[in-house]
């Protein structure tokens, strides 16, 4: 049997949350399997990240370090993933659900040969073969999938809670052989998220619409007066600042702002799990949706299956007339 | 220049989702289809850069008969020319038997440029863009929110998360996939309709690709052993009743938050 291989992240020179969880995924597994944990710490600088990761549960840590990872570049990276998996002969990689795991994942998959599964929530021991739990159909659907070994899988950051204990672990140097990698593709710069227009953490209430509102005058007309009645804040899911009726400031989300109001009201958005990334911690939720079955009614506290277009003027009409 | 872009034709946006009896998959009979969504900005980038300098954009997908009409509103929006994957063969392939079979379409048409989207909207893999550029031996980068072509160069922004984006650069030949929201996806015109119907839509089959045994369901290594509804935890309280009663209910809560 081979053993498991996680692929650290590093964020500002830390060892990531996510990478935590990796380790947990990769625990679980390996007391349900007898395979043996093996963790890969790559950057210009990342001994420590590495000392730290072997006592939190990282199992054997490979550690390399050269400049030329001191930023994610695709050809370098997957040349140290590759002699990583030489050197532990895992026959299962996880790495994180994030723009380096799957940029550089499936690509590694394809490079062995090997079976890929993205983006999983759990993963669990079925006799002699794993099964990877993911969704489809962004959240409508959940898929229970069973790969032939070996496996690379990105596992979905937040899907389980990061390791907490401590272990022995040791470090070992990894030579990865990057003398003369040229990298193809060229890091230039990390642009951090502008903060302009609408500041929407601060608010108190926010009144969101999705794709179904159907065009921009329907957030004029339908979304706002209910946010300006309740004095609070307009929001909305990615595809209507994909289609440019609202401006990026007021994408709520993983690639948007994540907030936190006292009051959430989802109008017309399914629940995707990077809109919910954005929302789940609100203190109260209210979805109006007329599908039963959408995901965003599994986080809201109070549900309305209905068409938005009745409810939401309804609604806005009796808070002016509580107002007046 | 040449531009390759795949398209994916996924179960529109607003199609009911019913799974098989046996778990296998969605019901496709009686649903309506369109280009995932991810696929149309990347074709719109295709399709800027063919109208700001000449490229010639050729649209490939995998699928079975109905894929033509996502080929022909490729073609009307102004590719030139489109390759469908069209065999039994191929069905049930997993994301690294899609990439093989657009890996030999690519050889076949090497082109400088290959433009996917980031995921389809149906599997959500956001895995075929990366091992497509693995087994034609190109750098790849993913998530473009804009691209920037000069000299053979691509300067990339990619998205990270909260907004935030990386700025890479990667030359000729290579692959780019597109994030949602990257451009304003134009219309086929009436008349690209029209001059569309004259334009080629090309077959394959997997045995002509050399691929023969190599990709579908026999040779995937991912089985899909069931999909199912979400199961449902406590979830919200659903209010039940006339929209007036709903409202009263709702107005009831707000004041108790005590944000009235
Ligand atoms: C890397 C990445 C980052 C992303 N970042 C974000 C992000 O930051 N924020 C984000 O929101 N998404 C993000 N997404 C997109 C996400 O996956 C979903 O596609 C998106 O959230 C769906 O938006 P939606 O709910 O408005 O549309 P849909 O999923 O299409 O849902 C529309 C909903 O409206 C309902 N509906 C239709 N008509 C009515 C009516 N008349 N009344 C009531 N209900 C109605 C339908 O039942 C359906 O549930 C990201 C995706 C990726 C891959
Ligand atoms: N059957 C297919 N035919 C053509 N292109 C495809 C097909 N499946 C996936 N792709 C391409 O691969 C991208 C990523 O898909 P996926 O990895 O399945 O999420 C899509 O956006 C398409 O560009």
């Amino acid at each position: 049997m081979g053993s498991i291989l996680l692929v650290a992240e590093l964020q500002k020179g830390k060892i990531r949350e996510a990478t935590y969880e990796l380790v947990s995924f990769a625990r679980k597994l390996a007391e349900g399997t007898g395979r043996q944990v093996h963790s890969l710490v790559l950057g210009a600088s990342a001994g420590g990240p590495a000392e730290e990761l072997a006592k939190r549960g990282g199992g054997q840590v490979h550690l390399a370090e050269d400049a030329s990872l001191e930023h994610y570049q695709l050809d370098p990276f997957l040349k140290v993933v590759q002699a990583a998996v030489d050197a532990a002969s895992p026959d299962v990689v996880l790495l994180s659900n994030t723009p380096t795991g799957w940029d550089l994942a499936p690509r590694l998959a394809a490079a062995r040969d090997a079976a890929f599964v993205s983006d999983c929530f759990d993963l669990q021991v079925q006799g002699e073969s794993l099964v990877f739990l993911r969704r489809l159909f962004n959240g409508k659907l959940d898929a229970r999938m069973v790969p032939t070994l070996p496996v690379v899988a990105t596992m979905q950051p937040g899907a389980t809670a990061a390791f907490e204990g401590s272990s022995q672990g040791q470090v070992s140097k990894l030579d990865a052989g990057l003398a003369g990698v040229e990298s193809r593709t060229e890091f230039v710069e990390v642009r951090e998220a502008e903060k302009k227009g609408v500041d929407l953490t601060k608010a108190s209430i926010i009144v969101s619409g999705g794709r179904s509102l159907g065009g921009p005058e329907k957030f004029q007309e339908v979304i706002k007066p209910l946010a300006d009645a309740l004095g609070g804040a307009m929001g909305a899911s990615r595809p209507v600042v994909d289609a440019g009726w609202l401006p990026h400031a007021y994408q709520v989300g993983s690639s948007g702002q994540v907030v936190s109001p006292k009051l959430y009201i989802a109008a017309g958005i399914s629940g995707a799990i990077q809109h919910l990334v954005g929302m789940k911690s609100s203190n109260y939720i209210i979805a109006i949706n007329k599908d039963p079955d959408a995901p965003i009614f599994e986080v809201a506290d109070l549900g309305v299956v209905a068409d938005l277009f009745e409810v939401v003027p309804a609604l806005t009409k009796a808070v002016k007339e509580a107002k007046a | 220049m040449k531009i390759l872009v795949c398209l994916k034709q996924v179960p529109h946006a607003d199609a009911r989702l019913d799974v098989r009896p046996d778990g296998s998959w969605i019901q496709e009979e009686n649903i309506k289809f369109e280009i995932n969504s991810y696929d149309t900005y990347a074709l719109e980038e295709a399709l800027r850069i063919k109208d700001a300098g000449g490229a010639e954009v050729v649209v490939a997908s995998i699928g079975p008969d109905r894929v033509t009409q996502a080929l022909r509103t490729a073609l009307g929006m102004g590719a030139d020319r489109a390759i469908h994957v069209k065999d039994p063969e191929a069905e049930g392939s997993d994301a690294l038997g899609v990439a093989k079979i657009l890996a030999a379409v690519a050889k076949a048409e090497s082109p400088d440029v290959v433009l996917m989207g980031l995921m389809a909207d149906d599997g959500n893999f956001a895995a075929v863009g990366p091992m497509l550029a693995e087994l034609i031996g190109v750098p790849h980068t993913t998530t473009a929110l804009k691209l920037e072509k000069a000299n053979g160069t691509f300067t990339v922004q990619r998205e990270l998360e909260g907004g935030a984006l990386e700025v890479v650069k990667l030359g000729a030949p290579c692959l780019i996939t597109v994030q949602t929201g990257t451009n304003q996806v134009r219309y086929a015109s009436l008349k690209g309709i029209m001059a569309a119907k004259k334009k080629p839509i090309e077959t394959r089959t997997v045995a002509d690709l050399g691929l023969a045994g190599q990709v579908g369901a026999g040779a995937a290594k991912v089985r899909v052993e069931k999909i199912y509804p979400p199961p449902k935890g406590e979830g919200a309280e659903i209010l039940k009743g006339s929209t007036d009663e709903v409202v009263a209910k709702l107005m009831g809560k707000i004041k108790e938050l005590g944000l009235l």
